[in-house]
């Protein structure tokens, strides 16, 4: 069985982690994808992609755009067939048993096409029936889906006066529609404002916790440590490296973190006795350089509080996430 | 109850045609112009006076025109009923959320192919007044309404699913419209054309012996090439009418004869296929008198037995355009 550290250029960004208890080669009822090629004519889009993505996990896809993150969604999607590699959904092989996929798996495309001239009901209704839900249980399945993805009051509306944020959970409600326990998601974030992006996030965590797994990509970063478990870096076709999020190369280094205060002086006081460099963002806050990863941080906080400084706000400025992608796809190694 | 996944398609794409286009208006417009076609037919006749006795053949004669008229017209909407239906719903992203479902591509295909027929269909039931109203003009049976009927259904359908294949096969959609009606107009005007063009090559000089003198002259050899016609769809919706009912009736000075209605459309149209198959004349030596020949064959089971097949080609194309995990794209096709 092939190994995920089996990849070259990612050694220099600590070894890539995933789930302590299950082995590389352990089957899962997640998704699993090793080795994976496919092009479009003289287009390689998939060149050789590794994935590995785990019940009750959010798992992030993270990569520039025709990194070759919407091919590989399609692939586990049972829509593209892949050229070379071993595949395994819920389980099944896509390309064997497709329909012993489509049964356990939703997808969110990255284009939001329905039927205008539906309501939001109507078009549920119709998606459920061509899963083959019998019209009974559909009456329970819909108001559910309708309420995962807070479209209750819209089930009357035609889907053409939705919002686009309205329309991205609609997608969502539809790949939830038949209960699947493999959920893949194309960038089901984009065009949402922030409130519909946190209860978005909200919502993948629960789905998670349900114990589904769900595989989302995306290329906005700064927000994914917020829900994913685990991220996967893409570029270029291939896997760039994996890693668990709380095991960030990023968390490791140091890092800016931003402390607001209600009393600016006690807490430059504190800084200075402790000889932490802090600078000046804004009129209650500063930014501090912490070293030694996140447990330092979270002792300077313990030591900030105990010395009686009014703290309001602690917290890292900018992603782990985007600092280590940064660092990714600048690596002229990986870069080729 | 298990819910049928060709009629979840054909359901589908028959509410969404139900909602977005203006049919009610487009109907009436097409039932007006239609009346009034047959109002202008009706006054064109006169019954016919053979000897003393008046010969009505008004309905069968207006039947005639008016299918023609109709069939015309229904060979110029059927394309657009289906030549935008797989690519117009990949283009929109619709197609790809159905794929992943419980729906088979045979579902899709077949599912699409019956929601236009239908409305094909739902063009030519319209017209079914106006068959009563010649029907009540007299001189026509009813067997004959049922048969032009049904055979025009079925040509309708042959287009859609010709249509329905260049969809499939074609990823933009005023692509697979212009060929959709470029293979009508073969259909029609192309084969017309053809045999035309053909006909002059299969000429022929032919060497006679008469009174102990030769002679020669040249011959077409339509026998040859009457197969070119036989896919037109007017030859074959007026070949596979039934024939006119005859009417006997006694002359003056006491002949008996049977006359059978020859001023009608498509009994001409009939009569004048069926004698393209008809080999030249043969006189034997010393005989002014030419050696009888049998009756012409009907032309009409070649040409829909070829439309049929093409119909059934069509199909097969489409299915397997739909079939999912899908290998290798056509050039300019996406997925989703």
């Amino acid at each position: 069985m092939t190994s995920l550290t089996g990849r070259g250029g990612n050694s220099g960004y600590g070894e890539p982690v995933v789930a302590e208890s299950v082995a590389y080669d352990a089957p899962h009822a997640g998704v699993s994808a090793r080795g994976l090629f496919r092009s479009f004519g003289p287009v390689g889009a998939v060149q050789g992609m590794d994935l590995e993505a785990y019940p009750g996990q959010v798992t992030a896809l993270v990569g520039p755009n025709g990194a070759g993150k919407t091919t590989l969604l399609l692939i586990l999607a049972t829509l593209l067939a892949p050229d070379a590699g071993w595949v395994r959904v819920a389980g099944f092989d896509p390309s064997t048993a497709p329909g012993e996929v489509r049964a356990r798996m939703g997808w969110a495309p990255d284009m939001l096409g329905f039927y205008d001239a539906l309501t939001v009901a109507e078009y549920l209704d119709v998606m459920a029936a061509a899963h083959r839900i019998p019209a009974a249980r559909r009456q329970q399945t819909i108001p559910a889906a309708l309420a995962a993805a807070r479209l209750v009051e819209q089930a009357p509306a035609r889907v053409h006066t939705l919002s686009r944020g309205q329309k991205q959970r609609l997608s969502l409600a539809r790949s939830l529609i038949h209960g699947p326990s493999v959920l893949l998601l194309d960038e089901p974030a984009a065009g949402l404002d922030p409130r519909s992006r946190i209860e978005l996030h909200d919502l993948l965590r629960q789905l998670a916790v349900e114990g589904r797994t769900v595989l989302v990509s995306s290329h906005a970063l700064d927000d994914l440590e917020e829900f994913a478990d685990q991220v996967v870096f893409v570029d270029r076709g291939r896997t760039v490296a994996s890693h668990r999020v709380d095991q960030l190369p990023a968390h490791a280094g140091p890092r800016l973190y931003r402390v607001r205060t209600l009393d600016a002086a006690a807490l430059a006081q504190a800084l200075d006795t402790r000889g932490v460099t802090a600078t000046p963002a804004g009129p209650s806050a500063v930014d501090v350089q912490v070293f030694g990863g996140e447990a330092n941080a979270a002792r300077l906080l313990a030591e900030l509080v105990e010395a009686g400084v009014p703290v309001t706000g602690f917290g890292p400025v900018g992603g782990s996430l985007e600092a280590a992608y940064l660092q990714l796809t600048d690596d002229p190694a990986v870069r080729r | 109850m298990i819910t049928n996944g060709i009629a979840t398609v054909a359901g589908l794409e028959f509410r969404l045609r139900l909602r977005t286009g203006r049919w009610r208006w487009l109907l009436a417009s097409w039932l007006i112009v239609l009346t009034g076609i047959a109002a202008l037919i009706r006054l064109s006749v006169r019954p016919e006076i053979v000897g003393e006795e008046v010969v009505d053949y008004t309905g069968s004669f207006m039947f005639g025109g008016l299918m023609l008229v109709v069939l015309g017209l229904a060979l110029l909407i059927a394309p657009a009923l289906a030549a935008q239906s797989v690519n117009g719903d990949r283009e929109r992203g619709t197609l790809a959320p159905l794929q992943i479902t419980g729906l088979t591509s045979w579902d899709l295909t077949i599912g699409k192919l019956l929601a236009s027929w239908g409305t094909g269909a739902v063009f030519l039931l319209v017209t079914a007044p106006l068959a009563l109203w010649c029907l009540a003009e007299g001189g026509l049976g009813i067997g004959r309404i049922f048969a032009v009927y049904a055979v025009m259904t079925l040509l309708i359908g042959v287009i859609c699913a010709v249509s329905l294949g260049l969809s499939a096969a074609v990823a933009r959609t005023t692509t697979s419209s212009v060929l959709a009606y470029l293979a009508v107009f073969t259909l029609t005007a192309g084969t017309g054309v053809l045999f035309a063009l053909l006909l002059a090559v299969t000429s022929e000089t032919v060497q006679q012996q008469s009174n102990g003198e030769v002679f020669s002259y040249s011959e077409q050899r339509p026998d040859r090439i009457w197969w070119v016609l036989a896919p037109n769809p007017f030859i074959i919706l007026a070949d596979a009418a039934p024939e006119t009912p005859t009417t006997t009736f006694q002359l003056p000075d006491g002949t008996v004869i049977e006359q059978r209605q020859d001023a009608d459309l498509l009994g001409a149209l009939s009569q004048a296929a069926r004698e393209l198959r008809q080999p030249p004349e043969v006189f034997l030596p010393g005989n002014d008198v030419p050696e009888p020949t049998p009756e012409p064959a009907p032309v009409w089971p070649y040409g829909l037995g070829f439309q049929l097949v093409l119909a059934a080609g069509a199909l097969l194309l489409t299915e397997r355009r739909l079939r999912t995990p899908a290998g290798a794209l056509p050039t300019g096709q996406r997925v989703a």
